[in-house]
Order: structure tokens, then C-alpha cells, then sequence
């Protein structure tokens, strides 16, 4: 796959580019700030750039690089690395696009394997989400269930719910007791009231409409 | 996420006291938290060159103490002054610590900035409130907002008695405080710039 990075801390950009080239990857570039990184992209895109969140021009340089970078480039993929998992920078995140995106603590790609698989996800059109972060998220759902949330019925919430628990459609049914067939019904209809277009891959809208409710929740709140 | 209160005061005043700990935060997240995680990019690649399973684990194993190191730094340095406090203000901020509440807490804020000790002050003192929020209380509202040159903090649904450290907080800051019936509104008023 073809990279580039972005990240101001000399020592973690040179991890990351050994990593990453002990990985087969090709590094197009590798420069300190999110200016660099636009100038460098601007020409030569690349399938996935890494950037750090926390860098120049500050406070948040990756995203204001990201949110050009995508204007640029709609399909260039996006990883955020970060020394913080936070509910608060991933909605900027998906703010800047929920396809093509990922967001990860930087710790956390100190792996060929999961580095590989975190770009491989991406590229394909995926979002990924440090697992802790999504864990926290769908493990304390809160707040009043307004705006788009509340053009639901009451059972669409709770299929929803269990949705954003990473429950399949036979273990939704199992716990609302219905059948599979219902809770097919149920997301479908949760998919059309939160205005997810059918021509979506299946598992795209899955994750497409437990991320609308996360940040509908987050937003009322 | 427990608030912790350090020492406030500083020779330069309490306000150099709240720079200062957002500088230490920075210094933990640009130095040590930074070279852990190159630390374990390096591991990583060790590891893929190493052909024998047994040390593969063996680094695997260190790989998971660094990031049981570095989340105790992200904990320290959230005690210290919250890196999301300094970013984005008292509202995103309050918002994370609501995510770990043992109940519903909803946060309504005008995303108005208020400098950085008051924000750290006021913030420490509304996390404390939050984080002993008990299991299954009724839900929570923290609205935040400026009137004229005043930062308007209106806790609804707590006790007042959990309130102390804001009220306390208030007063020291030279603003005051309001407190209506047990669980109606707490709301405090600090002079800001």
C-alpha cells in the first residue's frame, strides 16, 4: 500500500516508517506538520495518510490537514493516531468523513500485523475505531433521545441499542424475543428513517447507524 | 477518573498554578508518553524479525506492560490538567468525564472558553460532583454558559450537599452561589474576563 505521515514527534515517525516498511508498505513521504503533509499529498495522493492529531499547526493540526486532504482526495484513506482515545475527537473525525477513516491510539499499531490490518480495513472503505473507545461508547448510552433518534419507534431503539452493542441480527432477536425476520424488518426501517441509502454495503450501514445514534445521544447531550 | 486535588497555589498566584499544570501535562504527553510509544513500535518491529515464537511472546508481553504504562500516564496527565480541557474547553471536556458517571449526565454548553484556570478550577470541582454521582441516580444536568462577565455553572437533579467543592470552588474565585431545594438547581456565578 502506498502511505504517507504526518507526526510531529521525531521518535514515533521513525518507529512508525521502520514499521511500516517492515510491513511491504511504500512511504511516499514523512514530514512533521499537517501543512507538509498537504503540500506533499497535493500532487502524489496516496491510499491512506497517517496523521498524528496533535501536531502543527496547533492544537489539532491532523484534522484541519485531514479535512483538506479529503477535499482533495474524497477517496484517500485516513488514519488518526493519538496518545487519546476520546469520544470527542472521533465525532470530529467522522464529522471530516465516515468512510475511508480511522482512529487509533498510537501505542496500539506497534504491531506489522494490526498496523497492516488497521490500513487494509481503511482502504477498503471501513471506519475504524480503537476498540476501547467503541467499547466505551456503546457501553454507556445516555442523554435524550431527540432529533433523528426520535423519529424511531420504541423497539427500533431497542434493536438499535443492540445493534451498537455489536450483537447479530439472531442474538437481537434472541434477546427481544422476535424473530430474525422482525429484526430484519426493524433495521431496515431504522436505516431509512436515519437516511442510509440502500446502495451502502450491509455492514457499512451497521455501522453507519449505531455511529448516528452514538453521536445524536452525544449531541443532545 | 478521580480529580485530584493538588496544591493550587504557586508563588506567582493561583492562576500560575493551573498554566503550570497544563505544562506539565504537555511535557508528559511530548516527552515520556511519546518515547513509550515509539517504544513499542520498536518492540513490534523486533518482533517481526524474530524468528523464534517463545521471545515473540516474550516481547508481546512487554508491548502490553508499556500500554498499562502509558494508560497510567494518560491518568495521571487527566489529573493534572485534561489535555481535552486545554483543546476544547470546559464543555467536550465535562462530556468525557460523564462517560464514566454510574449515571446519566447530560452537558450543555455554549462552547465558550474561559481561560485556563478557570476552566481548570471550575472543571475539577464539577468532576468531583459528577464522579460521585451514585449508581441509578436520577439524571444529571450541567449547563454552562456566560451571562455578561460572569461564568453561569447550573448543576439540576444532585444534592446540594455534593456540591461543596463547586460552591467552595465559586467562592474562592470570588462569585457565589445559589442553592434551591434537594434536587433542583445549584448554580454558581464567577466573575470571568
Amino acid at each position: 500500500m502506498r502511505v504517507a505521515l504526518a507526526e510531529d514527534g521525531a521518535l514515533f515517525r521513525e518507529g512508525l516508517q521502520m514499521l511500516l516498511e517492515a510491513a511491504g508498505h511504500e512511504i511516499v513521504g514523512s514530514v512533521a506538520d499537517g501543512d507538509a503533509i498537504v503540500r506533499l499529498l497535493a500532487t502524489e495522493p496516496v491510499d491512506v495518510a497517517i496523521l498524528d492529531i496533535r501536531m502543527p499547526p496547533e492544537p489539532d493540526g491532523g484534522l484541519t490537514a485531514a479535512e483538506r486532504l479529503r477535499a482533495l482526495h474524497p477517496d484517500m484513506g485516513l488514519l488518526f493516531l493519538s496518545h487519546y482515545a476520546e469520544s470527542h475527537y472521533l465525532m470530529r473525525i467522522l464529522g471530516i468523513g465516515t468512510e475511508r477513516v480511522g482512529y487509533r491510539l498510537k501505542e496500539k499499531v506497534g504491531s506489522v500485523d494490526v498496523l497492516s490490518d488497521t490500513l487494509t480495513r481503511i482502504d477498503s472503505g471501513e471506519i475504524v475505531i480503537e476498540p476501547v473507545l467503541a467499547k466505551r461508547l456503546v457501553e454507556k448510552p445516555q442523554g435524550d433521545r431527540k432529533g433523528l433518534i426520535a423519529a424511531l419507534s420504541e423497539r427500533e431503539v431497542d434493536v438499535l441499542r443492540l445493534m451498537a452493542e455489536g450483537r447479530s441480527n439472531n442474538g437481537i432477536a434472541g434477546q427481544l424475543f422476535v424473530t430474525p425476520k422482525a429484526v430484519e424488518k426493524h433495521i431496515a426501517s431504522i436505516f431509512d428513517k436515519l437516511g442510509l441509502q440502500a446502495d451502502t454495503a450491509a455492514h457499512h450501514r451497521r455501522v453507519l447507524a449505531v455511529l448516528t445514534y452514538l453521536r445524536a445521544q452525544r449531541e443532545d447531550g | 477518573m478521580a480529580p485530584d486535588p493538588l496544591p493550587t497555589v504557586l508563588p506567582g498566584g493561583p492562576d500560575d498554578a493551573w498554566h503550570q499544570r497544563m505544562r506539565l501535562e504537555r511535557e508528559l504527553h511530548d516527552g515520556p508518553a511519546l518515547r513509550l510509544s515509539a517504544l513499542a513500535l520498536r518492540l513490534g518491529l523486533m518482533s517481526h524479525r524474530c524468528e523464534d515464537p517463545a521471545l515473540a511472546d516474550g516481547i508481546g508481553e512487554v508491548q502490553d506492560e508499556l500500554h498499562a504504562v502509558l494508560e497510567e500516564l494518560r491518568n495521571l496527565a487527566g489529573k493534572l490538567y485534561p489535555p481535552l480541557l486545554d483543546e476544547a474547553g470546559l464543555g467536550p471536556a465535562l462530556r468525557q468525564v460523564a462517560e464514566h458517571t454510574d449515571a446519566p449526565v447530560a452537558i450543555v454548553d455554549s462552547q465558550e472558553r474561559f481561560g485556563t484556570a478557570l476552566e481548570g478550577a471550575t472543571y475539577f470541582a464539577l468532576a468531583e460532583c459528577l464522579a460521585a454521582l451514585p449508581v441509578g441516580a436520577p439524571a444529571v444536568e450541567v449547563a454552562i454558559s456566560r451571562e455578561g462577565d460572569e461564568l453561569v455553572l447550573a448543576v439540576t437533579g444532585v444534592e446540594p450537599d455534593a456540591t461543596g467543592r463547586l460552591q467552595e470552588t465559586a467562592r474562592s474565585l470570588g462569585g457565589r452561589t445559589d442553592v434551591g431545594a434537594a434536587g433542583s438547581v445549584v448554580t454558581a456565578r464567577i466573575p470571568c474576563a
